[in-house]
Formats: C-alpha cells, structure tokens, sequence
C-alpha cells in the first residue's frame, strides 16, 4: 500500500478518481452512465501529456450525445484502458470500476482532498 | 425530455440498443400520443380548400387507403408532412390526418381554416405504434386484423367494442401497425399487448435511430419550410398531376424543380472510424463546405453511425468527403437510402 489508498471521490463533471501512491485513476461516475445511455465509443486521452484540471482530455460518445471528459486535478497521463477502444459498453456495464478511462500522476494531492466524497456526490446529484 | 411541449422517455429500462434491435428482431411499442390526429369530414368545399396546400386529389381518394403527404407553403416548401386517409367512422365518411406534434400550431391553422368543424381527435384518442416483424401476430391476439391488409390499408376494429382506428403502417421501416385508441382502453389494450413476452415499450431514442436506419424524414431535421418536396427526394409522394393545378400552393416552383437540376441532393453518409455523426456537422470536399448533416445516429444494425444530410449536386460522389468531427476532419462513406431493406406488406400502393 502507498503512502495513502484512498477512499473515492466525485467531482461536478460526473467523474470519480481514486489515488494509490500519488497515481490517480480516473472514470465516470455510475449515475453519469446511466444518464449518458448506451456508450458506442471512447476517445482516450494521450499518454503522455501534461493536463490541468478542468482541461477537456477526452470523449464519451452515447447513442443519446457526445460528452466531453474534464481532466480532475493537475497531472500526467500515464495509461489508458485499452480495452475501452474495441468495447466501450464496459464503461455501462461497470462504470466504476472495469471502466476506469485513464490513470495520471498528480502533481497537487491537495486538489484531490477538495473534491467531493462518495456521500457529498449522492446529496450533490439529488439536489 | 421535453418533446414538443410533451415530456416523453428517451429509452425505457433496457436502452436505446436493445429497444431498436428487438422491433427488428421481435416487435416493439411506441406511445406517439403527442401526435396531431383530426377528423374532417368529406364535403366538397372543405377538400377543394385543402388541396391548396395538400398535393394529392383528395377528391379521389381512396377509402380504407393512406397515403403520405405534406402540407405546402406558397413557394412549395414543407409545412409539414403527414398521413392522410379516408375512412368511414360511425357511417360517416371522413378524411383522418395524423401530422407531426411540433407542428400543431401551424397544421390546425390550416385545417380549421379548410374546415371549420376539424376534430381534433387527439383530445380523445391515443396513438400508439406497434411495429416489427412479430408485430402481426401480437396484435392479432387481442384484436381482428384481415388477413388481407396492407402496408397503408387502414380501417377501424374493435377492442372490448370500442372502436379503434388501425393503419398498417409505421416509421421504423417494419411491419407494423399505428393504432388510435380510445383514453378509457388505451392503458388496458397496451398491457394486454405487452402480455407477450417479446414485445416491450420504446421511446424516443430507438424510434429515431430506426426511421434513420430506414431513410426516413424527420420534420425540422430533413425537413423544414425552405426545403420542397423534391428537393428532400420525396417527389414520388407528389400526385404530379397537382403540380399542374394553380390552387396548389407552390405548383410552379414544383414544376420547374422536376424539369430542371436542383442545386442540393439528400444523401446518406456512414461513419468510416467509431466517430459518430450527428446534426449540423458540415461536410467538405477537399477544400469547401458542400453541405450539412441534419440527422445522425447510432446505427445498432450496421454497428456503425449513420446519418443523413444535404450537399451540393454538383459534387461527384466518387471524390472523398469529409465530415467535421470535434474540429477534426474525417473521411466519411456515401451510402444510398435507406440503409437497411424495408419489410413492407404490400401489393401495389403508392408509398414508394
């Protein structure tokens, strides 16, 4: 275990991240799935570039609309789920786990303590 | 989501993939209740004012036949497209419309204007679509269909002796059938129908990627007040004898349209990479724009997206096209309508 395994946190956009030994993986959350319908295609991001947060890095594609994905905090791309580019239904059917979209190394840790917890993301979408 | 003032599923619980594979597997119910549906009755003056915006000669119409047709503004663009078809209703003979809910407004200024004691049915009356290859013996388990009927035949049956309106139609490029039922029935004959394990409800989503899939028009996407008849490719549904006659709104403009080459052509378009098309995307030959996208989609048939647009006539198809995607420019394939082989019953009617 690293230095912190944390627990998951949610930001506004609908994207969960959860952070082991200052890699942080990134995917949308359940609720935005079942929102988003049935998922035909992913763009993924880079490998490699350097993101901000709130930076537009990538694309969900639904039979309902195209969705852009926001970058959570600062960081590194540093893998991609490949398995998303031949299937991107695993993201429906697993959203928040199998479907992870792409892992990054964080530069600000303190960015990922300001976003929301599993229990502020349930009362945030209810409001 | 909110649809024409009416607000209405995108997808029931299975989603949008699943409704649209079991209507072309197994059949499939639409509730289209927001729809317009009006009774005017078959009197010589109403008609006679109709056919200034109608191209068909209603007086001619046949009973227990529909037929798909639209409403023309003064330079022959579409008000609206619509079913129209006679039919007797308690021994009385009427003309029955059934025209696109968005347009309401503008249909019923029309028709009262025609004929002033226009019913308006779908106060009264549901419409609900029951379509796919199965679609005829589901139905045929609560209500008698003869067996004899056609795409475009329409006639009234009954359900526990309420009389329904029911035209073997559709808009999914399937069998099927579109049915007007009585408020007080409509939950119990829909339940009864939804007793056969294959069939379920669809909403809004499947049905557009099915008419899509089928080449099908949509108001305010293929069509719109700017675009005629012939210009959406559609002039097979123009009695060409109309086109002669000065009460047809926009009759010289159609004319010279059939003589002359247009300067636009409506194609369909198949995504060359997972990309998906979608309306309003512009397309471009190797330097210009040559036209637009008005309806994209996922194809669940072709496991592609699909969609259709407008480009200029005079671009040859055998030179690439590209489609505007997110900023980025990608080939696309030109595919011809519809993209899948519609399933129709029929002997002889004049729906394509």
């Amino acid at each position: 275990m690293g230095a912190y395994m944390s627990e998951k946190k949610y930001t506004k956009d609908h994207e969960w991240v959860s952070i082991e030994n200052e890699i942080a993986t990134i995917g949308i959350s359940n609720h935005a799935q079942e929102s988003l319908g049935d998922i035909v295609f992913i763009e993924l991001p880079s490998v490699g570039n350097s993101v901000k947060a709130k930076d537009e890095i990538c694309v969900v594609e639904s039979v309902k609309a195209a969705s852009d994905i926001y970058a959570p905090i600062d960081g590194e791309i540093i893998e991609v789920n490949n398995n998303l580019e031949n299937d991107a239904a695993i993201i429906n059917q697993d959203a928040e786990n199998e479907g992870w979209i792409f892992k990054m190394k964080i530069s600000d840790s303190n960015q990922y303590s300001q976003l929301m917890s599993e229990d502020e993301y349930r009362q945030f979408l209810e409001q | 989501m909110p649809f024409a003032g009416f607000n209405m599923p995108i997808n029931y619980k299975t989603g949008i993939i699943n409704e649209h594979k079991n209507v072309r597997n197994h059949s499939g119910i639409f509730d289209v209740s927001h729809m317009g549906q009006i009774l005017i009755e078959n009197n010589e003056s109403y008609l006679h004012k109709l056919e200034k915006y109608i191209p068909l000669q209603l007086k001619k119409l046949i009973k227990n036949r529909s037929h798909y047709s639209f409403l023309l503004n003064k330079d022959g663009g579409v008000i609206d497209d619509l079913i129209i078809s006679n039919i007797d209703i308690k021994d009385k003979s009427y003309l029955y419309i059934v025209y696109n809910a968005s347009r309401k407004k503008e249909d019923e200024e029309i028709f009262i204007s025609c004929a002033p004691n226009t019913e308006k049915i779908y106060k009264k009356n549901c419409l609900f679509a029951i379509q796919g290859p199965d679609s005829i013996n589901v139905l045929k388990n609560i209500i008698d269909i003869p067996n004899n009927m056609n795409f475009f035949d329409i006639l009234i049956s009954k359900y526990n002796n309420n009389e329904i309106i029911v035209c073997r139609s559709g808009y999914t490029g399937e069998d099927g059938f579109e049915l007007s039922i009585p408020n007080e029935i409509a939950e119990n004959l829909i339940t009864h129908l939804l007793k056969n394990e294959n069939t379920m409800l669809c909403g809004l989503g499947s049905r557009d990627s099915l008419r899509l899939e089928a080449g099908l028009s949509l108001y305010g996407h293929e069509l719109n007040e700017k675009i005629t008849p012939i210009e959406a490719g559609l002039s097979w549904a123009l009695d060409k004898k109309r086109l002669e006659d000065e009460n047809l709104n926009g009759n010289k403009v159609l004319s010279d349209q059939l003589k002359n080459k247009l300067s636009n052509k409506k194609i369909g378009l198949i995504s060359t990479s997972k990309s998906m098309l979608r309306d309003g995307m512009i397309l471009f030959d190797n330097n210009n724009e040559i036209g637009k996208i008005t309806s994209g989609c996922f194809s669940p048939n072709l496991n592609k997206s699909i969609a259709i647009g407008y480009i200029i006539s005079e671009f040859n198809t055998d030179n690439p096209i590209f489609c505007e995607i997110r900023k980025k420019l990608e080939v696309v394939k030109i595919n011809n309508l519809p993209f899948i082989k519609k399933k129709y019953k029929k002997n002889g009617s004049i729906y394509e």
